[in-house]
């Protein structure tokens, strides 16, 4: 009898610790499946799972942020593809999230090696055809062609949500729900699953943007030669590891890096409108610092190394310490020591990275 | 038309790389939708059908407010209750018209109003032929509008080459004189094409052999947009610029924008002609003078196509 009344007083707790450790697992299950239900079908099995939940965690965001509906569906064997994506994307607008009617629905078919980016006709005019051919032949295969195609979605989506920004800044969305519909808007390419990287350059990619900036991949004189080179470079969609302008560490780096094309003609982009600061010299003189003013939350400062005399980009740092947020403005890294950080001693930085100036 | 098609049409004259007879002939070939008196026509006829039963509806209604109203006779007149009250195991004179009209309104107004029902059951389904055909018609045209930017862009690029290598300057003569013959056959096609859809206005989707020669000219301004392409994809410079990746994403975006719509054409139609074969609606069909649709297929299609539209 005593026995029983133990086991019970003990049975308890333990049954409620049990159901509230039930409970926050479920929970946990919950939210996850919150962030994006049925956003990535990877029924070809192309990604982990953990990229498959990044994938969908980034997609949820973009269905919060700009109201778009973003899936994903790899398969193999799908039929004709731009047929199936017309018809998979009627069954997606029954349950469409969109209130206004923005869609997208990218597939993959690994038998037939081929992607497609499908638009609603409320992206239309935001995403054209050509569009959708550029960052699939210029961000998203070269990225798949190292079978990184979570990783190849991911930049895609990058530049989808650029694109987003700016037409929001600017003449906004049009968009209504009845236009969730797909009149078979968007893009068909090669996807080129596991085919390598791309030939040497000059390739086909920059066939079209002229000469091979050989002459201009030396490292400058000056932070802002060396610089202004680098822009040359990416201009011309060079993407030699192993260009004298960058420090060796950058080398040994970029080598195992995916440079896209459109990667490339991003920087140069986005560099455009910039107003860069006169450099900022390090103690030493070894190390220097091109920063632009805060209001310019798009353009992140450049590193720079002085090796024999001659200034050349560390990317290295860049990529550790510099970290770009969900508006594409950029930030630190805080938990990153660094030795470029001198450069900003004229500003505070709050608690997520982001800078600010310092108040007299 | 758009001013980018005009430009490139008049630098393509200037330069001599098209005659002024293609020129005129694209010139005709662009612009906006060439049916607007059709459709207008079509909108009225289908607006003359719509206030038909209607009309009807309120003639009925009208009847039977007017017997309602005699019921009570004129304002003088004293009405005389106990001819009316009702009597144990009898009806009321009042209750009796009252049941006539009642009656007579019932067998009037609700075969009326099923009728009305299933007409504008029919007008919908057409309406939705009409709205597949017009993203056809507007695909179309922005495929049309694309032929100018791409004889511009090849024959630019190959002229440019012609000029520049001089090594080559005999194949590259070659190949310019295909990419002439390749324009012109391409810029007929598509004078063909468009005159096809100015001789039927909308009333082509009623005409299955009209029909069937717009689908093999469509056809043929395709293919003969595919030959052009096909001459720059030898050379892989011109090939891999952005400027052509463009131009070919827009081409095959609307050629696959076409298939779509087409698709969807076929199926409002199906839908739409179905319909019109089953009892009660082709009663309906035949007084309000619905038409069947034609198909938007190839010969080869319609000959293979099963006899039975019923699903």
């Amino acid at each position: 009898m005593r026995r029983s009344s133990n086991s019970n007083r003990i049975a308890l707790p333990l049954t409620l610790l049990l159901l509230a450790a039930a409970a926050a697992a479920a929970a946990v299950l919950v939210v996850r499946g919150a962030a994006a239900p049925g956003l990535v079908a990877d029924e070809a099995g192309l990604m982990s799972p953990a990229e498959r939940d990044r994938l969908a965690e980034y997609h949820a965001y973009l269905l919060t942020d700009h109201d778009i509906d973003y899936r994903v569906v790899t398969g193999r064997d799908l039929g004709e593809i731009n047929a199936f994506a017309v018809q998979r994307f009627e069954a997606f607008a029954e349950t469409g999230r969109s209130a206004s009617g923005r869609g997208l629905l990218l597939v993959v078919d690994a038998t037939q090696n081929l992607v497609r980016l499908e638009v609603s006709y409320a992206l239309e005019g935001v995403f054209p055809d050509a569009f959708v051919a550029y960052i699939e032949q210029r961000q998203m295969t070269p990225f798949f062609a190292r079978d990184r195609v979570a990783d190849g979605i991911l930049a895609a989506t990058e530049l989808i949500v650029t694109r987003a920004q700016h037409a929001a800044a600017q003449a906004g969305f049009e968009g209504e729900a009845w236009a969730l519909g797909s009149g078979g808007a968007g893009a068909t390419t090669t996807a080129r699953l596991g085919a390598g990287a791309a030939p040497a350059s000059p390739t086909p990619e920059n066939a079209g943007h002229g000469e091979r900036a050989a002459g201009g991949a030396s490292a400058g004189r000056t932070p802002r030669e060396t610089l202004a080179a680098y822009f040359t470079v990416m201009d011309a969609r060079n993407d030699d590891p192993d260009l004298a302008l960058y420090t060796p560490a950058t080398r040994r780096m970029l080598r195992g890096w995916v440079m896209t094309p459109a990667q490339m003609d991003n920087v140069v982009r986005s560099y455009r409108a910039c107003h860069a600061e006169a450099p900022r010299l390090g103690p030493e003189g070894r190390r220097a610092v091109i920063r632009y003013p805060i209001a310019e939350r798009a353009c992140a400062p450049w590193f720079f190394e002085k090796i024999d005399d001659a200034w050349h980009l560390d990317l290295t740092m860049m990529q550790t310490a510099i970290r770009f947020g969900r508006s594409n403005a950029w930030h630190f890294d805080l938990s990153v020591r660094h030795p470029y950080a001198y450069a900003f001693d004229d500003w505070t930085f709050d608690s997520h990275g982001f800078p600010r100036r310092r108040r007299p | 038309m758009e001013a980018n098609a005009e430009e490139r049409i008049a630098r393509m004259e200037r330069d001599g790389r098209i005659t002024p007879e293609q020129a005129a002939m694209l010139r005709a070939s662009l612009g906006p939708p060439r049916t607007p008196d059709g459709e207008a026509a079509k909108r009225r006829a289908a607006g003359h059908r719509r206030w038909l039963p209607w009309s009807l509806v309120a003639l009925v209604v009208l009847v039977v407010a007017v017997a309602f109203a005699g019921l009570g006779g004129g304002p003088e007149t004293v009405q005389d209750v106990t001819q009316t009250l009702n009597q144990p195991g009898g009806h009321g004179e009042m209750n009796r018209t009252f049941s006539a009209v009642l009656a007579v309104a019932l067998l009037l107004v609700v075969p009326l109003l099923l009728w009305v029902w299933l007409h504008n059951g029919l007008v919908s389904k057409e309406e939705r032929v009409f709205e597949a055909w017009a993203q056809t018609e507007s695909n179309f045209q922005r495929r049309a509008d694309l032929i100018p930017a791409l004889v511009d862009t090849v024959s630019r690029y190959l002229k440019h080459e012609s000029d520049t290598l001089t090594a080559v300057t005999e194949a590259r003569g070659a190949a310019l004189e295909k990419l002439a013959d390749l324009s012109e056959t391409l810029i007929r096609r598509q004078k063909e094409a468009a005159e096809i859809l100015r001789r039927g206005g909308t009333g082509v989707i009623e005409d299955e052999t009209l029909l069937a020669q717009l689908y093999e000219a469509q056809a043929e301004v395709g293919r003969g947009m595919t030959g052009v392409v096909a001459v720059a994809e030898d050379y892989p410079e011109l090939r891999s610029s952005d400027q052509f990746l463009e131009l070919q994403a827009q081409i095959e975006g609307t050629e696959n924008r076409i298939n779509v719509a087409r698709m969807r054409f076929n199926d409002a139609v199906r839908d739409y002609n179905a319909t019109m074969r089953q009892l009660p609606w082709n009663l309906v069909a035949a007084l309000g003078r619905f038409q069947r649709k034609a198909y938007f297929r190839s010969e080869e299609e319609a000959h293979n196509a099963p006899k039975l539209e019923f699903e």
